[in-house]
């Protein structure tokens, strides 16, 4: 099923050229990225809306990049045409038309056969067999860095969902050293994860 | 709404495993989609977490059947130790899964001390009891020391190869 994004006027995404050295920092609101964008730019938004499609859609749905593509050139149509109000809230305004077009990719999906409403997926699904490998391995090298106490405890917090109370008092941990017990397991595989992106087709991610 | 998400490491990070589980209200998953669609920070914490549960989550003894035999792989850099996650779930596969013929392949284990030495002499009464057998692939230098030194060398049978470590069940059985 292919979503109508030839229905939707073509933008010229090089029309506009942005000349900032970094249009992605903080300080850059979304709106004025997403008006004057690059190519480049436009690279780096996509892992964002894909992921949130793929959390809407499935993994495996072999649709997702129509649909984010979709919900980009609707965005910038209703930004050209001054549509958005609101410049703080541009989050919210690409997250709404997302949503409105798996809406609608539901919708029409609905008309041609059932499908579940979610259909959550191992994200590994979309990734190729070499790249999976160097994932695990990855992963498993991350996990390896971490001492047995640290593991108990983030098994506990990530698998088991125990609260953080449940966590210190089984642990024996004080609060501070739980925070740096998250915040060292996150540094490391953050860093996993921007190493292996680097490696893969930069949208597909 | 989008500082609260930065206010609080633990606090986000109970968010994004919620998030991630589906366990989020509505409406608090959409105020937090809004924001991470703004803020590459928040989903890259959002991928390493989902990186992190897929580790955690993944077995760290790697169990397969080759030829009537079971062959047991750890993931790389386990420590065979007192309180080691790896030992428990050793131990669980072999008790619990009813194998008898079972070799275990050390390549990947780093260290092993006197309760790691414990459970694989544990699992091998396990198995000769049930008229089975029990081997060791691969050791590494630091812990193929310590099974000389111990002695343990000359009760579990140790092989490089896992071919000849699993033709040798054969042979044991005939």
């Amino acid at each position: 099923m292919q979503c109508e994004v030839a229905s939707v006027p073509v933008i010229n995404l090089y029309t506009v050229c942005y000349d900032s050295d970094n249009p992605w920092a903080p300080e850059a609101p979304l709106l004025s990225v997403l008006m004057n964008f690059s190519e480049e730019d436009l690279e780096r938004l996509r892992p964002r809306l894909r992921f949130k499609v793929c959390y809407e859609v499935g993994f495996s749905c072999p649709d997702v990049d129509d649909i984010v593509q979709e919900t980009i050139a609707r965005f910038l149509l209703a930004a050209r045409e001054e549509k958005i109000q609101n410049s703080a809230a541009v989050g919210a305004f690409l997250n709404g038309i997302c949503r409105n077009v798996v809406s609608e990719y539901r919708r029409r999906n609905m008309r041609d056969e059932p499908m579940p409403e979610v259909v959550p997926e191992p994200p590994g699904k979309r990734i190729g067999e070499a790249d999976l490998f160097d994932l695990r391995e990855a992963i498993a090298q991350g996990l390896s860095q971490l001492s047995e106490r640290d593991r108990r405890v983030l098994r506990g917090f990530y698998l088991e969902e125990k609260s953080k109370e449940e966590i210190l008092k089984e642990s024996g941990l004080s609060d501070e050293n739980f925070r740096v017990v998250l915040c060292r397991a996150k540094e490391r595989f953050r860093a996993i994860y921007v190493e292996q992106t680097k490696h893969r087709t930069p949208w597909r991610h | 709404m989008s500082m609260a998400f930065h206010h609080d490491p633990v606090f986000r990070e109970q968010l994004i495993v919620r998030y991630l589980g589906r366990g989020l209200d509505a409406e608090l998953a959409r105020q937090w989609e809004n924001h991470y669609l703004e803020c590459q920070d928040c989903f890259e914490e959002i991928r390493a977490s989902e990186l992190l549960i897929r580790g955690l989550g993944e077995p760290t003894v790697e169990r397969k059947r080759v030829n009537d035999v079971t062959v047991l792989k750890f993931a790389p850099g386990t420590q065979l130790l007192a309180a080691s996650l790896e030992l428990a779930e050793l131990s669980d596969v072999i008790r619990l899964e009813s194998d008898t013929r079972v070799l275990i392949d050390l390549s990947k284990v780093s260290r092993i001390d006197s309760t790691g030495l414990g459970m694989l002499m544990n699992c091998y009464c396990h198995a000769v009891k049930n008229a089975g057998a029990l081997k060791l692939l691969n050791p590494d230098a630091a812990v193929r020391r310590v099974l000389s030194v111990t002695k343990i060398d000359s009760i579990l049978q140790t092989f490089e190869d896992e071919a000849a470590a699993i033709e040798s069940f054969g042979i044991a059985r005939a």
